[in-house]
């Protein structure tokens, strides 16, 4: 078991950072807004904490906490601007908020190191410190997941006038998951780039919208489970299947296309689908069953 | 002078490109994310054809447009007329059709990073540009034939889309789906040949890029993506005068960026724009105020 542990311990890191940034992504998807910000957050969560720890000389935690706060604003700030845009429009402009982020980081100076990236902004961050974190992440979107917050949310996302009859305040629900979209998406991109001590405009780019993407549609955009699921697969197929890993991108081109057509939503939906007509199929016999007795 | 020739040159090339992207937007409703991957993938196979043989300017063009055509088509057939049909609303079919194109878009981009590891490519061409000067103005053969072929294709389409029958077919299934398929409008048959045809537009973009820059790089088509949704935005999503102006808008807007030594500024140009009209103007230039029951 150790010895599997310390053999992996930078996939387990991956997967923990990819889960929080397919999160970002996935927590507007869950209010019905279809926003791309929480990637262009990880880069600005990274610029902000490699910055703090290069330039500023703080130490691990408050540049994590600068980096994470930084994204959460910007990205809370686009939402009001960007909220009264639809589906596709508000898409396209959280992806043009993205590349503008890398856009920015180019053009930076000094402050962002240019076109180079910033080096040496390696952070005493632990394994502990990812689960923990992690943890408290996971722990906040489950309480956002139960119990009447849970439907309401989800009454958002599928019906928004009835959530509007119903006396939902929609636009701060929506607004609401561009804070927390930026503050997760800040928090995966501080803690990977402190973890690898350098962050380049070129991390930025449209690569990480794809793995982001490919982690919540293969495993299920309902629920923080599904990008864990998702996470698990993106991380590990390639160490599992050498065929995979030679073709790594193609095949995840194939995944995300091939999801969009045949599992919408994701192998989290299909396992609670096949649950559910299980759970049904046995009532039914329950009931069948009882009536037969009784006649 | 000078300036103005480069802009009408690059924006010839955006037209091109943007133009089939708006058609398929603005009347089949599908925002194709793959695009600039046809795009960029056209131009691959013709690098890749003209390495084995040196091809003429035509036989180049030739076989970028058919790729980008084969490609498009193939993309509706497999992987958006499959989305359409198992979506039970319009609103859950553009996000999947969406995903679905950003997924189809890193296939092409993944076989050509990995064939070329992501270097620029050109074609091997019998064809050499000449450059003559006109009015004190130094034109490449390359160029005029750009400007040519993207006003021309650009004022025919909107002409055709506005006069013909075919046109008012697809014009109808951008107001109304339904209601057009009750009047005997064969939509899967449309959108097929206009996917084709976008595609084939998409080859002929990447061919002539390719031609005007010498090489270029397998990632130019994500970036081309963004900017014909600034283009289109900025437009009016079904306005085909709106695209043209928007082409030439955006060249003239990324020139002057170029031209004050700006440069590495000069992607943030389209990211800006499209944030600009979404909010000021959502319609857009030319777009008329979209009418949808939701």
């Amino acid at each position: 078991m150790s010895d599997w542990y310390y053999m992996n311990v930078v996939l387990i890191q991956t997967t923990l950072t990819t889960l929080l940034l397919a999160l970002s992504i996935q927590v507007p998807l869950r209010f019905g807004v279809f926003s791309f910000a929480g990637v262009g957050a990880f880069g600005v969560g990274g610029y902000g904490a490699a910055m703090a720890m290069v330039h500023l000389e703080w130490s691990t935690w408050p540049a994590v906490l600068a980096g994470t706060l930084a994204a959460g604003a910007a990205v809370f700030v686009l939402g009001l601007v960007v909220q009264q845009l639809s589906g596709l429009y508000m898409g396209m402009a959280t992806i043009a908020f993205t590349l503008i982020v890398s856009v920015v980081a180019v053009n930076g100076g000094d402050a962002t190191g240019g076109a180079g990236g910033l080096y040496g902004a390696l952070g005493e961050i632990t394994m502990t410190h990812i689960v923990l974190v992690v943890l408290a992440v996971v722990a906040l979107l489950q309480w956002t997941e139960m119990k009447g917050l849970g439907r309401r949310i989800d009454t958002v996302r599928e019906d928004p006038e009835l959530a509007n009859a119903l006396g939902i305040n929609i636009a701060g629900y929506r607004q609401m998951s561009f804070l927390v979209s930026g503050l997760i998406g800040g928090l995966a991109g501080a803690l990977t780039t402190l973890l690898r001590s350098t962050i380049t405009p070129a991390e930025v780019n449209f690569h990480l919208v794809i793995v982001a993407l490919t982690a919540i549609v293969v495993g299920g955009s309902r629920s923080w489970i599904g990008a864990l699921i998702g996470a698990v697969i993106f991380v590990w197929l390639p160490t599992v299947l050498s065929f995979v890993e030679e073709w790594e991108k193609v095949a995840y081109g194939f995944i995300v296309a091939a999801a969009a057509i045949y599992l919408p939503t994701g192998v989290l939906g299909v396992a609670k689908d096949s649950w559910h007509r299980f759970r049904t199929r046995e009532e039914r016999a329950r009931v069948a069953a009882a009536l037969q007795e009784t006649s | 002078m000078q300036d103005l020739l480069n802009a009408a040159t690059l924006g010839s090339i955006y037209l091109l490109f943007a133009l089939g992207m708006a058609l398929v937007w603005g009347t089949i409703g599908i925002l194709n994310f793959a695009h600039g991957a046809t795009f960029m993938f056209s131009a691959f196979i013709g690098h890749m054809v003209s390495k084995e043989t040196e091809l003429p300017f035509l036989g180049v063009i030739g076989i970028s447009v058919l790729v980008g055509a084969v490609i498009s088509s193939l993309t509706q057939l497999l992987a958006f007329q499959p989305i359409l049909k198992r979506s039970k609303s319009q609103h859950a079919a553009e996000m999947r059709i969406l995903i679905g194109g950003i997924g189809v878009a890193a296939i092409p981009l993944a076989l050509a990073q990995r064939e070329t590891r992501s270097s620029p490519f050109g074609f091997n061409s019998s064809y050499k540009s000449e450059v003559f000067e006109v009015l004190g103005l130094r034109l490449t053969t390359t160029s005029a034939i750009i400007i040519v072929a993207g006003l021309a294709i650009g004022v025919g389409l909107t002409v055709w889309l506005r006069r013909s029958r075919q046109g008012l077919a697809l014009r109808a299934i951008g107001v109304d789906a339904e209601t057009s398929a009750g009047m005997g409008v064969n939509r899967p048959l449309l959108a097929f040949t206009t996917m084709a045809v976008a595609g084939g537009l998409a080859g002929l973009a990447g061919a002539l890029l390719t031609f005007h820059l010498g090489a270029i790089a397998p990632e130019t088509g994500d970036q081309l993506v963004i900017k014909a949704f600034a283009i289109i935005v900025l437009g009016g999503l079904g306005s085909m005068l709106g695209t043209v102006i928007g082409a030439y808008v955006l060249a003239g807007a990324e020139t002057f960026v170029l031209v004050m030594n700006w440069g590495t500024w000069v992607d943030a140009v389209s990211f800006g724009l499209i944030f600009l009209i979404l909010l000021a103007r959502p319609q857009g230039l030319l777009g008329r105020k979209e009418v949808r029951r939701t």
